[in-house]
């Protein structure tokens, strides 16, 4: 396995039905990069982040996410798509934290963290408990092992499930709005564990509204709309003085 | 009350007859193999119907088309007219030979002895069953989240993986009423099998009034024994209704207490 924890991303197009969502967007992150990725709704953030995931295929393009190709392997004269096995494999170098948690509701929180090395990887019960506990107190949540996630709060259940993508020791994190459905106070403790987990070179892709965050760890800053890439770069600077009118019009309105 | 006067005292009702019939032998005879129909349909049409609703909720659309055609079939058609279709089964297939396929190896086999009406009621009900269990399952499955599956998806979860350990155990809590519920109706739905001649609990009361002319008390006899069985059946049906409902099965039922001590865990 290599840890390349790279984005790549050429021309790629997604349309659902006759609606075009991502107009040729092109992407590059590197290795332990944090780029933040901001925009009105409907603007294809969140679509982005779930093709460099598997989730969705894209139509047309080059997608190449830890230096493979996603979903697909290259030939001389073709691509060819790859079988389920591998895709999930390449799936399990990716951890994905969702806006809604998702947290399994039928396990507590120690088997949500368990639940990819057991289930997948085919981890050792005894080992993937230790490291489950490790991950949960990561997050500030030792203790909570045996809870339920109908027994945590919102921003508790948000940390287990960052936990539970972490278990799969993943190269790249990506974050979709991971603060949106949490209570104003709960946002803080979310936005910390993610804080530390850039400040330790995790590559990490957030689709987020909170331009706090984005100012004070995000290395690069993408601003999206209507399926296009309107203006990226340093995130501090794009923040202070956007050059983009688009930019500046949607900034006025959320700062 | 005039009905329940003249219900308690008309005398061609003859109740004394009723209570004699109730605990014979033929009756619970015929009572055990209605139980044991009910039981044997229910748990095969169940295995059958989680294959269906696998199948029909496939990705692959010829394998669910097949499930639908099998779904529509089946419920589209009386439960009756199948019974009866089973039992004369033999007469588009009289004779199937089994065997090992290119080896010569093989014995043929005489379906109208083997659809015995035992096998034709099981078959019959089983495959009907089936259809139901299917869309019951299927619907189950699609009370479970997009956003359970994405996440088993993220995590590299194989199709079989999801099924057992994120859609299954979600599925249960709308799947396991509804099942009770088909389990009370497919033990009243058993009596149809009468008509190929199976000795259940019917067929038994008809086999003695056949014989005594005491028709009317003993369809009581058999009526007050289907009453008692699925009052005997709602009440886990209740239960189990009560303890999958929405509203309590967000914390699953082996879970602790929440005690609040860390100002952190405060529980929503």
């Amino acid at each position: 396995m290599n840890t390349d924890g790279t984005i790549h991303a050429r021309a790629i197009r997604k349309s659902f039905g006759p609606k075009l969502v991502l107009k040729d967007v092109d992407l590059d992150i590197a290795s332990g990069e944090v780029c933040c990725i901001i925009g009105p709704s409907g603007s294809g953030k969140s679509t982005l982040l779930r093709c460099i995931n598997g989730l969705e295929t894209v139509d047309s393009g080059v997608l190449k996410v830890n230096g493979e190709n996603l979903g697909y392997y290259e030939t001389e004269t073709a691509y060819h798509r790859l079988n389920k096995k591998k895709i999930a494999e390449q799936r399990t170098r990716i951890g994905m934290v969702f806006q809604q948690f998702n947290l399994f509701p039928n396990m507590t929180a120690q088997e949500n963290v368990m639940a990819g090395p057991v289930l997948v990887k085919g981890a050792e019960k005894g080992a993937a408990a230790r490291q489950a506990h490790e991950l949960l107190a990561s997050v500030g949540l030792s203790g909570f092992g045996d809870y339920y996630p109908a027994q945590l709060s919102g921003g508790q259940q948000q940390r287990v499930a960052v936990a539970r993508s972490l278990a799969m020791d993943p190269e790249i994190m990506l974050f979709d709005e991971p603060t949106s459905a949490l209570d104003p106070e709960k946002v803080g403790e979310v936005l910390a564990v993610m804080k530390d987990l850039a400040r330790k070179g995790m590559t990490m892709v957030v689709v987020t509204h909170e331009m706090g965050f984005a100012r004070e760890v995000a290395d690069s800053l993408i601003f999206m709309d209507d399926g296009c890439i309107v203006e990226r770069g340093d995130a501090r600077e794009i923040l202070r003085s956007p050059k983009e009118r688009r930019t500046q019009s949607f900034l006025e309105k959320v700062l | 009350m005039g009905i329940l006067f003249s219900v308690s005292t008309n005398p061609n009702f003859k109740w004394h007859v009723v209570a004699r019939y109730f605990t014979h032998e033929t009756i619970i005879r015929g009572l055990m193999l209605t139980i044991f129909l009910t039981v044997a349909s229910m748990v095969f049409g169940t295995l059958l119907g989680l294959v269906l609703a696998i199948m029909r909720s496939s990705s692959t659309k010829p394998i669910a088309a097949t499930a639908g055609v099998y779904i529509n079939l089946f419920r589209g058609t009386p439960v009756l007219v199948q019974l009866i279709f089973w039992f004369n089964v033999a007469a588009l297939y009289p004779n199937l030979s089994i065997g090992i396929p290119f080896t010569g190896i093989s014995t043929a086999v005489d379906v109208n002895a083997l659809i015995a009406p035992i096998t034709a009621a099981l078959i019959g009900l089983t495959l009907n069953e089936a259809a139901y269990m299917a869309e019951i399952i299927r619907g189950g499955f699609a009370a479970v989240g997009k956003g359970q599956i994405e996440a088993a998806d993220s995590l590299g979860m194989s199709g079989a993986m999801k099924m057992r350990k994120v859609i299954i155990p979600q599925a249960m809590p709308s799947i396991i009423p509804a099942t009770g519920n088909q389990v009370i109706g497919m033990f009243k739905e058993t009596s149809l099998v009468s008509v190929l001649g199976v000795a259940e609990l019917l067929q038994s009361a008809q086999l003695i009034y056949a014989r005594t002319y005491e028709t009317i008390p003993l369809l009581i006899v058999a009526s007050l024994w289907y009453l008692v069985m699925t009052l005997l059946l709602s009440y886990p049906q209740a239960q189990l209704e009560k303890k999958y409902s929405r509203a309590t099965s967000l914390i699953p039922r082996k879970a602790k207490k929440v005690v609040l001590t860390a100002p952190e865990g405060i529980a929503r």
